[in-house]
């Protein structure tokens, strides 16, 4: 009796690990609509001995073997943007050039997925967590997986770790995307500074702005203290400082680096000390935390700015902006150059700023809604676009904590970071 | 003045979802089943009630809905753990674990990463209590707290009343502490400890209620970042009493307060404070645990 039992549960967790393959082979069929003539070898493709076939075949047409992975970051490829923005973008090209793309939510670490997408003989894959070590440098003795798959060509983003000691690129077959971040958060900080002289006449009474004869202050809140989140507030504070330079006012900059990413609430809290320190804005780049953070900018009727996607829709009203980190941009580059068969010219650093829409505050049409004095707000938004314009035409500089630059309080006087 | 004020205001607002845990838990704990799964219980009270007041300002409803979830999960829990006599950590870590997995694919069939109930602006909850809120430091103690805040301060004495002056709290300790002596006087221990998981779940319903629709207006996954652990905690220092288990509760409050409103004065230096709750705590069991072996010695090997 028991024996049958066991035997029973065995073979219907048989059954459904059975079920469950089968469903994921039909899964890549549906996240990846690929023209008919192509459907039946994208089925195949999973055995291994196909693989050489297909590289073979790739130099004639290069658009319908090609097979294309995104490995989503923990977040997955439903957050806010970050994964979403390169996932959608890469289905729409695998549908309209007719390349196979995969969509990968890694469960058992990122290395891992990278290994088996690569060892599936995919040409182009994307990796967008903050994890490079086992592919660069190898861990546990294994030769990194760049060294290993030498034919795909690996993409990175947020760093570039693909240097040897001397600063020579160390994979040939690895690309690393950096986001000038620093450019909207520069423009953030400064159309701030510009907009706090003018609260109570943009905003209706609903707002419970601290008056600039109270004091001045804005706030910030970063997940961690690295060079990846003090990137957006440097630049933030120097575009603060250049807006009250302008106006000769000063501004207090309070601020906390370690509020981490996930406990919303706690995000709430802080941006609630700062809120009391008078500060009319709390720039949140921390993940949910900043969820947190845009819910008691509405309790307290001020304003909050958001990180990495387009999220002036949370909290509609109470979301001044969002500084944008758009994937999509580098993700079509270099899907069209791999395409195109150009990806080995392409520099092995891409780096993605406002010239290239790829960072970019958003068009505040949410929270355009709310304001009252039209002409002042578009006063505003002009002064933003000259700056804009500036930083694309080379004639300003933005402080760059991830290329290395220090942070010198000196050199932005009228902001006094706390 | 100021700091202090806002240090206390935040620390019961840390505070109120881990009290509300802490009393749901002793009840179990006093019953000799542990409720490890006091975070996914909360969890799913902060993801239904938010999912459910995106669709409806009915804050009856909201309330009901997560109650009844955290409840089913409750049973389930009981279920398992007291009828079927199964390891109440390993079931405990399912319900941990399942909770935000189900959210998570929730959400993901959404397609948005988060749930926000638009309607719900944070300050409309808050609850000012004349008077009171004119005293100047038990005004932001007791005042200007959402609903769920209030439940868990009532609950204390309520807790304490139900444990130790009423039939159904002493049949409850005896089943935690003399199962045989129980049963051999009739007493259903099974009917007993799956009530006392019960209160747990509705408890941690409020929690979650607290966490995320009172004071927030929106779910994040994983938004209870370990609380129901740390109410574990406390309750094991205040060995399952109601008030020295809540001041526990109060403590890590505070501690989270001061390492926030420190942080504007002290900077990074100011999250050291974090680890004020987790040392005291480790101090006192240390020292707890000192003391009994010492009453308990006997010729013997230690």
């Amino acid at each position: 009796m028991r024996k049958r039992t066991i035997l029973s549960v065995l073979s219907l967790l048989l059954v459904l690990v059975m079920a469950l393959t089968a469903c994921n082979g039909g899964s890549e069929a549906t996240t990846a609509p690929v023209p008919d003539v192509t459907e039946a070898p994208v089925a195949e493709t999973d055995e291994p001995e196909a693989e050489t076939d297909e590289t073979e075949a790739e130099a004639e047409q290069p658009g319908s073997d090609t097979r294309i992975a995104v490995i989503c970051s923990a977040a997955g490829q439903n957050d806010s943007g970050y994964n979403k923005a390169i996932v959608e973008k890469v289905n729409a090209l695998a549908a309209e050039k007719g390349f196979h793309a995969q969509i990968v939510e890694p469960t058992s670490g990122v290395p891992n997925a990278i290994e088996t997408m690569a060892e599936d003989g995919y040409n182009l894959i994307f990796s967008m967590e903050y994890d490079f070590e086992a592919l660069v440098n190898g861990v546990g003795g294994a030769k990194p997986l760049a060294e290993q798959y030498p034919d795909t060509t690996f993409v990175v983003f947020n760093d570039n770790p693909n240097l040897t000691e001397d600063g020579e690129v160390k994979h040939a077959n690895v690309i690393s995307v950096l986001f000038n971040i620093n450019e909207p958060s520069y423009l953030a900080g400064y159309l701030y500074g510009h907009m706090n002289e003018e609260m109570d006449t943009l905003f209706g009474d609903t707002y419970k702005f601290v008056s600039t004869d109270t004091a001045r202050a804005a706030g910030f809140i970063g997940g961690t203290n690295s060079a990846g989140i003090v990137v957006t507030s440097y630049a933030f504070i120097q575009g603060l400082n250049d807006a009250a330079e302008e106006l000769d006012v000063e501004y207090e900059f309070y601020q906390k680096l370690d509020a981490g990413f996930s406990d919303s609430a706690e995000g709430s809290t802080v941006a609630g000390t700062f809120y009391d320190q008078n500060a009319n804005i709390v720039f949140a780049v921390a993940g949910t935390v900043g969820d947190g953070v845009t819910s008691k900018a509405k309790e307290v009727g001020r304003l909050a700015i958001q990180v990495d996607a387009d999220l002036d829709d949370q909290q509609p009203g109470h979301v001044l902006t969002s500084v944008l980190k758009l994937t999509d941009v580098p993700g079509e580059t270099i899907v069209n150059a791999y395409l195109d068969g150009t990806i080995d010219e392409l520099d092995r650093l891409q780096t993605f700023g406002v010239a290239s829409g790829a960072t970019d505050i958003t068009d505040m049409s949410v929270i355009s809604e709310f304001i009252e004095d039209e002409a002042a707000w578009t006063a505003l938004r002009e002064k933003t676009d000259a700056k804009k314009q500036a930083i694309i035409d080379g004639t300003l500089e933005i402080i760059d904590a991830q290329a290395g630059d220090t942070f010198e309080a000196a050199d932005y006087p009228n902001v006094n970071v706390n | 003045m100021d700091l202090l004020n806002r240090i206390l205001y935040d620390a019961v607002y840390h505070m109120t979802p881990i009290l509300l845990c802490v009393l749901g838990g002793l009840f179990a704990y006093k019953a000799g089943v542990l409720n490890i799964a006091l975070e996914g219980m909360m969890l799913a009270g902060s993801f239904i009630s938010v999912l459910v007041a995106m669709y409806t300002q009915n804050a009856l409803l909201i309330y009901l809905s997560s109650i009844f979830v955290c409840v089913v999960l409750g049973l389930v829990f009981a279920f398992l753990a007291v009828n079927k006599r199964g390891n109440v950590i390993i079931i405990g870590l399912a319900i941990n674990m399942i909770i935000p997995a189900v959210a998570g694919f929730v959400l993901q069939t959404m397609g948005v990463p988060n749930l926000t109930a638009k309607w719900i602006n944070p300050a409309m909850f808050r609850i000012d209590i004349p008077l009171i809120k004119d005293i100047p430091i038990l005004g932001r103690l007791f005042s200007g707290h959402p609903l769920g805040t209030y439940i868990s301060f009532f609950m204390i004495f309520v807790a304490a009343v139900l444990l130790y002056k009423t039939k159904f709290g002493i049949y409850t300790r005896v089943v935690g502490e003399r199962p045989l002596a129980a049963k051999s006087l009739g007493i259903r221990s099974n009917l007993y400890a799956t009530l006392a998981i019960l209160i747990g779940a509705l408890l941690c319903a409020v929690a979650g209620l607290n966490l995320s629709y009172e004071r927030l207006g929106i779910y994040t996954n994983g938004m209870t970042a370990g609380r129901g652990f740390i109410a574990i905690a406390a309750i094991y220092c205040g060995k399952g009493e109601p008030v020295k288990s809540s001041l526990y509760a109060f403590i890590f409050g505070i501690a989270r307060a001061l390492a926030i409103n420190l942080s504007i004065r002290a900077g990074g230096v100011a999250a050291l404070f974090d680890i004020i709750p987790y040392l005291l705590m480790i101090i006192i069991l240390a020292i707890n645990s000192g003391f009994q072996i010492r009453n308990y010695r006997m010729r013997t090997y230690w």
